[in-house]
């Protein structure tokens, strides 16, 4: 029998332990939920940010393709002369810094596509190449029409473009780590 | 304490909080410094359910229900408010969700200001039990406010926030167990 006495109400006790130890259940509890999210990150392929990206690059390209279909070619008088893709490239992207920073992407992008599983590389470098083939075929059309602005406004932003998704494919699965 | 950063200095949790390391670590997955929490935390926890449910079993689960919800949560703990004030928010929410039936009904308030003093004293001592069984008499509403104000000392706007209720009615509730609690116990209460 507790015969304590108080003269004010917060001096009862604030501690009351449990009649029983409640930390075996909260243990697995906390087990169980701990292995279910290790199931959950299991169940989810590692490469699956990967898929999307290839995805994600595949659309890009085909936009790119259908740019270049829909940019009316101008047939000019020079275009006559079939002057080198490489003399009409816009001053952007002759820029040595933009070169240079494309080079180590490509480095980089290359090592990120030798970690993937082959079926994901595959899909990736399919896609970039697609992109790569693009930006080719703006380039020739140039040759023919170096004073078209629409297919050199057309290539800069496809170079963007590739960029853009050269960088995606570098930074791919460093979020998951 | 095994972790020197752990020590507790008093035992109010307003002084503390030397939780901080334990909660660093059991937010990075360490169940042994939940589990070192879990010790330090039951017994308040487990008495707040009791208080509130006047039932044992069900004051069990809750509290324990209340710390799997609280591992759960450990990400999202902020150290603005203390980890005790936390834990106690969770395991007030799990009480209330376990309860069946309107609870906490508003009552209507002339002017919440006469009510301001949570601290509760009496005109001659009170055996602790004779005190605990008028306090679990009383109307849930009324005990709730009693409890978290005048037990766990949160002040009126802490345990309306806690127990999801306007501040006035919180007030208003303490006052009624003032009264409720001198009929029962039959001697003055200040």
């Amino acid at each position: 029998m507790n015969m304590r006495r108080v003269n004010r109400i917060d001096e009862l006790a604030q501690n009351l332990p449990p009649p029983r130890d409640l930390w075996p259940a909260i243990a697995a509890a906390i087990e169980a939920e701990k292995s279910a999210r290790a199931q959950g990150a299991q169940r989810r392929p590692r490469w699956l940010p990967a898929a999307g990206m290839a995805a994600a690059i595949a659309l890009v390209a085909v936009g790119v393709l259908i740019g270049r279909s829909f940019a009316p070619v101008q047939r000019s008088e020079i275009a006559a002369t079939q002057q080198p893709a490489t003399n009409v490239i816009p001053a952007a992207l002759r820029d040595a810094n933009y070169r240079k920073q494309r080079d180590v992407l490509l480095i980089e992008v290359q090592h990120k596509l030798n970690e993937m599983p082959a079926v994901e590389r595959t899909k990736v470098a399919a896609s970039l190449a697609t992109l790569r083939r693009s930006i080719g075929e703006i380039e020739a059309a140039l040759g023919r029409d170096p004073a078209n602005a629409l297919l050199q406004e057309l290539l800069v932003n496809s170079c963007q473009e590739e960029m853009r998704a050269l960088t995606a494919v570098r930074d791919s699965g460093n979020q998951e780590i | 304490m095994a972790d020197g950063a752990t020590a507790r200095m008093t035992q109010n949790d307003t002084v503390v909080d030397f939780d901080v390391a334990l909660i660093d670590r059991a937010r990075r997955g360490d169940s042994r410094a939940f589990e070192r929490l879990y010790r330090d935390h039951v017994g308040r926890v487990h008495g707040l359910c009791l208080r509130m449910t006047r039932n044992p079993d069900l004051a069990a689960d809750c509290a324990q229900d209340a710390f799997i919800k609280a591992w759960k949560a450990l990400p999202k703990f902020e150290a603005r408010s203390s980890f005790s004030t936390w834990l106690h928010r969770i395991a007030v929410n799990t009480v209330l969700e376990k309860r069946r039936g309107p609870s906490n009904a508003e009552i209507s308030v002339e002017d919440p200001s006469d009510y301001e003093e949570p601290v509760m004293s009496f005109d001659s001592p009170v055996e602790e039990e004779e005190l605990e069984a008028a306090i679990q008499s009383l109307p849930q509403g009324a005990r709730d406010a009693l409890v978290l104000c005048g037990v766990y000392g949160y002040e009126h706007s802490e345990a309306a926030s806690m127990l999801g209720i306007a501040v006035g009615t919180c007030k208003a509730q303490l006052h009624r167990a003032r009264g409720l609690l001198k009929d029962r116990l039959e001697r003055g209460v200040r």
